[in-house]
């Protein structure tokens, strides 16, 4: 910081351009004793820096302690659309570039926290009315904040509500990849084997903007396997659906703006940005980078966790949670045909009235849920600040709270759990908090 | 060029050589020709600016900055190792007796933009009292009106300048500029209708209020204009304190005929003192805002901001060669932190800097610096941010 003038005796100010500050005369007559100064011994610890103190130029953390890592073996040319598709996922909107009239938030990664999981604070807001969604209310999700001149949507009366926190989109791209058979050979949608557990496939029928050569595009149902009810089947339409409903910004596959139909007021043009305000480019640049996103690998293996996971085979929580499903064929080389760690069926199971939303989505019923993918969780904490956000609406702040609240066909994994002594409980938990 | 690529360290000797001779030889080589400003009563008036030219008809100059930097974010080094700091041109002239024309423009990477910063009509009503209009720095705090790139002791201004005031922040307004009190101990002061902050605070800003993309508002765009005002006291020779608020509304209630909002305002306080204490030059500023935000933007956008900044500096040997008697090597170092939404925990920055200055006085200044920031999102995750620097700056 510099100081232009200074008070002269006579009450004028002059400048302090040619005159030495103080500090500089006052060191003129300390001048002998300057190598004793502790600022000498500072200036010597900043010549030091450059010698090795890593620490003090920040340093990389871990190879799969985080989760917006790109998979091992990208093409450099895999790498270079992963990096652009970064950009786009941070990107946050402005309102003169297009936010709005009605959104929830301004970037994809202000929900995904770090690529991770979501907050409850920015928890969305799903409803329907019976079997339908609400269009003409505002459905099927609320828009909660609003640009000037707009009206930010409210919650219907006597509708039927669901909460959903942000999932993570690292790993998303494995499991585009996973194999439509792969998930189907799981399905026991009467209970055949009379284990007490169902799962089915949501068959859904995606977007006529969602081509054919586009996993879980084309004609048709296909197979669900993103939401928390797998409620889509393309990570196309999963994103121009966010772009869309969650930041109000049309793209070339969803051109025309998202407003609120119940809006007293109705200005057209208010955020200022035609349409579309982002090009096909820019959301195949985000559907890319989410393919390539890493899963964070799973923490050491320890006696107590193969222990844990051996108790976890035994209450039947691989039942749903499967430990791993196997990818098909995919344009990018190193999603196909591998396995892949997810802990998870993808398919609909009924976790009970204590779960319910009582809400329908695509063929999930009010009380069906995807098996939520175990994995990350061993560094989801990392990005919640400490706390940690399980289950559709993040009502659970632990695994353990999380597996007592499990129900329906879950309800013997469990009872299971709930009867092991103290110390298998604390091995399966921390099994399943490596993940 | 991707990061961490050895090519870095064969290009960067070059333009450090580069660098030093341009730091070395320009301002010598020149010097004769710089004419000094006559001290004007009261602040304004590219006030501290070494000028070339006859300052009775037209002066000119300005001044530049290059920056070297090994930046890492989380250990990943950032690919821009070489940039422009900072590029300012100046100029003023004595139109009659008592009035002055002045301009002035900046490019600053700080806010990656260009300011005009200056056009200025002053007229001189007596010594201690100007009366101005046009384009002018909105006497914001201490940073925002002296901020020549060689006088600074870092190569970036703090983060309550950058963040909250947006050093160089400029308004179109008119007012007066004052000194009283006489004696030891003067008191100056500076009262301008402005007009004020945009509703690009807001309505430009992505990811939350940002003061800085609605300043520099050549046109008023909401009927009414903004209030800033500053008192500057000096209760020692080498002391000064001042306070300084800017209010007024920022946004447009009607878009085409059509009423959108009601009436939002802004307000901002700036704070800053400096002193002389045991061999140490100290320094602070601070600074906190307050934005009306629209009811549908509650909860995404900061409705309170606030930052400030400590800095301690000592020069430890003048001169540093005994030929060169207007050298001086000075040490710095400065804490400071904003905090863009405090009704959030989140979406702040924090960081601290150390510089080691070879000043040739008055007009370069070459640093070697150091500095650590943690910056949190609005998830209050960290992303930690360091990075060693080399920048030479210079008047010309």
């Amino acid at each position: 910081m510099s100081y232009g003038h200074v008070p002269q005796d006579d009450g004028r100010f002059a400048p302090r351009a040619e005159e030495p500050p103080r500090a500089v005369q006052s060191a003129r007559r300390a001048r002998r004793a300057a190598w004793l100064d502790p600022a000498t011994l500072a200036i010597c610890a900043l010549a030091a820096l450059p010698l090795g103190c890593g620490d003090l130029l920040t340093t990389k953390p871990p190879i799969g302690t985080r989760f917006d890592q790109p998979l091992d073996g990208l093409s450099n040319g895999e790498l270079g659309d992963f990096q652009d598709g970064q950009t786009q996922f941070r990107r946050a909107f402005s309102i003169s570039e297009g936010l709005g009239p009605i959104f929830n938030n301004v970037s994809c990664a202000s929900c995904h926290s770090g690529d991770g999981r979501g907050i409850p604070s920015n928890t969305l807001t799903r409803f329907s009315r019976g079997g339908d969604i609400a269009l003409a209310e505002g459905g099927p999700q609320i828009q909660d904040k609003a640009i000037p001149g707009a009206e930010p949507e409210r919650l219907p009366v006597g509708v039927e509500v669901s909460h959903r926190l942000p999932p993570p989109v690292f790993g998303v791209g494995l499991i585009e990849a996973i194999a439509d058979s792969a998930i189907l050979a799981h399905e026991d949608p009467g209970d055949g084997d009379g284990d007490g557990i169902s799962g089915r496939a949501n068959w859904v029928t995606p977007p006529t903007f969602v081509p054919a050569t586009e996993p879980g595009g084309g004609p048709g149902p296909r197979v669900g396997r993103f939401g928390r009810k797998a409620q889509v089947s393309s990570l196309l339409q999963q994103t121009v659906d966010a772009y869309h409903q969650d930041m109000g910004i049309t793209s070339s596959f969803r051109s025309v703006e998202n407003t609120n139909p119940l809006s007293s007021v109705v200005v057209p043009g208010l955020d200022g940005a035609p349409d579309p305000e982002v090009g096909g480019q820019a959301v195949n640049d985000v559907v890319q980078y989410m393919r390539m996103l890493a899963p964070p690998s799973p923490g050491e293996s320890t006696p107590r966790r193969e222990q844990g996971a051996a108790l976890f085979a035994a209450a039947r929580c691989v039942s749903c949670h499967m430990p791993s499903l196997r990818t098909g064929t995919h344009e990018i080389e190193v999603l196909a045909d591998r396995d892949v760690a997810l802990f998870s069926d993808l398919l609909l199971h009924d976790l009970g009235d204590g779960l319910a939303d009582n809400r329908p989505d695509g063929s999930a019923d009010g009380r069906e849920w995807r098996t939520a993918p175990l994995w990350g969780l061993r560094i989801a904490r990392e990005f919640l600040n400490g706390k940690l956000f399980l289950l559709h609406d993040g009502r659970a702040r632990s695994v353990e709270e999380a597996i007592r609240l499990h129900g329906g066909e879950a309800a013997g994994a469990r009872d299971a759990f709930a009867a092991m002594p103290a110390a298998d409980r604390a091995a399966l938990l921390d099994f399943v908090e490596s993940r | 060029m991707s990061a961490g690529q050895p090519m870095n360290i064969h290009v960067a000797p070059m333009v450090l050589l580069l660098a030093a001779a341009v730091f070395l030889t320009a301002p010598e080589a020149r010097a004769g020709s710089t004419v000094r400003v006559a001290a004007p009563p009261v602040g304004g008036e590219l006030p501290e600016s070494p000028m070339h030219g006859n300052p009775e008809v037209i002066s000119w100059g300005g001044h530049g900055e290059l920056r070297l930097g090994h930046d890492r974010v989380r250990g990943t080094s950032d690919p821009e190792w070489f940039s422009v700091g900072r590029m300012n041109g100046f100029a003023r002239a004595r139109l009659a007796a008592r009035w002055r024309l002045a301009g002035e423009g900046t490019w600053d990477r700080a806010t990656d933009d260009f300011v005009l910063e200056r056009v200025e009509l002053t007229y001189r009503w007596k010594r201690t009292l100007h009366a101005h209009g046009g384009i002018f720095p909105v006497p914001l705090g201490r940073t925002n009106l002296s901020h020549d790139a060689p006088r600074n002791d870092f190569a970036e201004h703090s983060l309550v300048a950058t963040q909250l005031v947006g050093v160089p922040n400029a308004m179109l307004g008119l007012g007066v500029r004052g000194a009283t009190g006489g004696g030891k101990r003067p008191m100056t002061y500076e009262v301008d209708l402005v007009t004020g902050f945009s509703d690009g605070l807001i309505v430009d800003s992505p990811g939350g209020t940002r003061l800085p993309i609605g300043r520099n508002n050549y046109g008023d765009n909401n009927g009414l204009p903004s209030v800033v005002g500053r008192i500057e006291f000096h209760p020692s020779r080498d002391s000064e304190w001042g306070i300084a608020a800017e209010s007024g509304p920022y946004n447009q209630t009607e878009i085409g005929g059509v009423t959108v909002d009601g009436r939002r305002w802004v307000h901002l306080i700036v704070a800053d003192g400096a002193t002389d204490f045991a061999g140490l030059r100290l320094a602070a500023e601070t600074g906190i805002a307050f934005v009306d935000v629209p009811p549908g933007l509650l909860g995404l956008y900061a409705e309170d901001q606030w930052g400030a900044s400590v800095e301690a500096s000592r020069t430890l040997w003048d001169p540093l060669f005994g030929s060169w008697r207007q050298s001086a090597l000075r040490v710095a170092v400065r804490a400071d932190a904003v905090d863009l939404d405090r009704g959030l925990q989140g979406d702040s920055r924090h960081r601290v800097s150390a510089s080691l200055n070879i000043h040739h006085r008055p007009r370069a200044v070459a640093r070697f610096g150091w500095y650590y920031e943690l910056q949190r999102d609005r998830f209050d995750n960290e992303t930690p941010i360091a990075g060693l620097t080399f920048t030479a700056a210079a008047y010309f």
